[in-house]
């Protein structure tokens, strides 16, 4: 005891042991904290594990790059399908707008009957245009390109019925069928073909390519969760000890976790904004050849770039999968991290 | 402040840890816990620490039951308790200010509160030059001074060293051993696991004495 006393460190500390006051009475300033403190101290803990985490990430700045470019792979695969696929949906409904209802008449309209009823379709709505191909000029036509010329001259009839071609400015399948029904009913109509088959089969290949889009969506998350799962045990693993002390000193769960899925966020939005780039830079390498193709047919077609909204719900989506990625990792491993 | 009442803690393993202790500290009391290796002495640290809980018996900290806590309370239970590692427990990539400062870090403290007591503490224990410094650059003495500022530096109601002065030479041993009686007489109740007898009894405390588990001696300790 006399030798405690006499120590170095009791002689300074004897002011504060020589205090009559027992510790409760000392704590008599620690009132309740009002809520104005509480909410000040919660966003002073966020804002410090958020520093906290990208101080972390700016020690390793190249694994946390390789980290995020991985992510990035993996969130550009399926963005950059899709995004080709609303192109390709784009180009295809180019095409849809030439789609045409052909009326053929009755042999025994007459031309002014025929420009009559062109005249009147015109007016109707989900029309677009209308075209009246008389019975002389279609058999003109046909001579010309089916090469039967001569033997067409010795017919005594022109078997050829006048057609009035109906341009649509809708191209929905249903649409396009009960305007077919409309043209069908009208006087003089012999029968309104629309020729459907081609549209149906473009639509099935862009359903079968959202499919695909789709399960290689998920593939992809499920391996983005597993890489930033598998980076984040890692952090946690290199915090073992960081952890276990927090928690012997009165750490809740709550406070363990935070900075880990602040990180998880980071991960992933940094492999959101380089998936981003790598999709624009993409896109617009793609673009030359698909304008230089497009020119070859006559079509003006450029694929569109990312456009902003589908860049952020990308930014927006590798948070998320980067916060619920740490949050599994954390979930998973924090029932072992009690300390020893 | 703490009752053990007939408590038992048996392992998975069928190894007892403690056999039917029983024993009441007062608030502001400054006992020893001794016995030699194997005798219980951690075990008991541990479930006051709600690493563990009790097999048999009732064990109550500050009128909670620590057999019937729920996991979520034991964080919020653990801030009422100042504890010192014989290893010390740093964190040697924080500065010694950062260290000491992570239990009011956790409670949410607001940076000039924390800036305050963390000066506070280590003043207490003598290091307050030292607070820009890193574990690694500190003595073994002055990182457990360290580990005893962090111990209470949130002022606990209770302070638990397990083998503090167990890498210590005799000299450092009893610098550390009168910091635990300064902070005691500002009324917070300090338990010391120890096997350095010849320094229990030169402080006269109270000191339980354990063998296999078993309390076999309740008072105080003869010099």
């Amino acid at each position: 005891m006399s030798a405690t006393r006499g120590s170095k460190v009791s002689e300074r500390v004897a002011p504060k042991a020589a205090d009559p006051q027992p510790a409760r009475k000392k704590h008599d300033d620690d009132d309740g904290p009002g809520f104005s403190m509480l909410f000040r101290a919660w966003v002073e803990a966020h804002r410090a594990s958020l520093l906290d985490s990208l101080k972390r990430l700016g020690k390793q700045p190249i694994g946390s790059f390789f980290t995020c470019l991985v992510m990035a792979v993996a969130l550009s695969l399926p963005m950059g399908l899709s995004l080709l696929l609303n192109n390709v949906e784009r180009l295809g409904g180019s095409w849809q707008r030439a789609a045409q209802i052909s009326l053929y008449l009755q042999l025994d309209a007459d031309s002014s009957q025929g420009e009559q009823l062109s005249n009147q379709i015109k007016g109707m709505a989900g029309v677009a245009d209308a075209e009246f191909i008389s019975r002389e000029k279609a058999l003109e036509e046909f001579q010309q390109q089916s090469g039967l010329g001569e033997a067409l001259k010795e017919l005594p009839d022109n078997p050829l019925p006048g057609v009035v071609l109906v341009t649509p400015n809708e191209v929905d399948k249903a649409t396009l069928e009960a305007l077919r029904e409309r043209l069908s009913e009208l006087p003089k109509v012999q029968q309104a073909q629309l020729d459907l088959v081609w549209v149906e089969r473009l639509a099935a290949i862009l359903k079968l390519g959202d499919r695909f889009v789709f399960g290689l969506t998920v593939l992809l998350v499920s391996a983005l969760l597993l890489v930033i799962g598998n980076t984040i045990r890692l952090h946690i693993e290199n915090r073992r000890i960081e952890i276990e002390v927090i928690k012997l000193v009165g750490g809740t769960d709550s406070y363990v976790r935070r900075p880990f899925l602040y990180m998880g966020a980071l991960y992933g939005f940094g492999a959101g904004v380089l998936s981003w780039g790598v999709l624009a830079f993409g896109l617009n390498w793609l673009n030359d050849a698909v304008v230089g193709l497009a020119g070859l047919y006559g079509s003006n077609f450029a694929l569109a770039g990312v456009p902003v909204a589908d860049g952020l719900s990308l930014l927006l989506g590798a948070v998320l999968l980067g916060y619920i990625g740490a949050w599994i990792a954390v979930a998973r491993h924090l029932r072992e991290l009690s300390p020893k | 402040m703490i009752r053990f009442e007939q408590v038992g803690k048996r392992y998975p393993n069928g190894h007892v840890g403690l056999h039917e202790l029983s024993f009441r500290v007062r608030r502001g009391e400054f006992l020893f816990v001794t016995g030699h290796s194997g005798a219980g002495k951690s075990t008991l640290l541990r479930l006051l620490l709600a690493m563990e809980r009790p097999t048999t018996g009732k064990l109550l900290l500050a009128g909670q039951d620590l057999g019937q806590i729920s996991n979520a309370q034991i964080p919020f239970l653990r801030r009422q308790i100042g504890v010192v590692f014989q290893n010390h427990q740093l964190l040697f990539d924080r500065t010694v200010f950062n260290n000491v400062a992570l239990p009011l870090q956790i409670l949410g403290l607001s940076k000039p509160e924390i800036a305050k007591r963390v000066d506070s503490a280590l003043e207490r224990v003598a290091l307050s030059d030292k607070t820009d410094l890193y574990p690694g650059d500190l003595s073994t003495g002055q990182q457990q001074r360290v580990g005893i500022a962090r111990a209470i530096v949130h002022r606990p109601a209770l302070l638990l060293a397990d083998e503090p002065t167990g890498n210590l030479d005799p000299r450092l041993a009893a610098e550390i051993m009168g910091v635990f009686e300064d902070i005691n007489r500002l009324g917070t109740s300090v338990l010391i696991a120890s096997h350095d007898l010849a320094l229990i009894a030169r402080m006269r405390h109270r000191m339980l004495t354990l063998q296999r588990g078993r309390l076999i001696g309740d008072g105080e300790a003869a010099q």
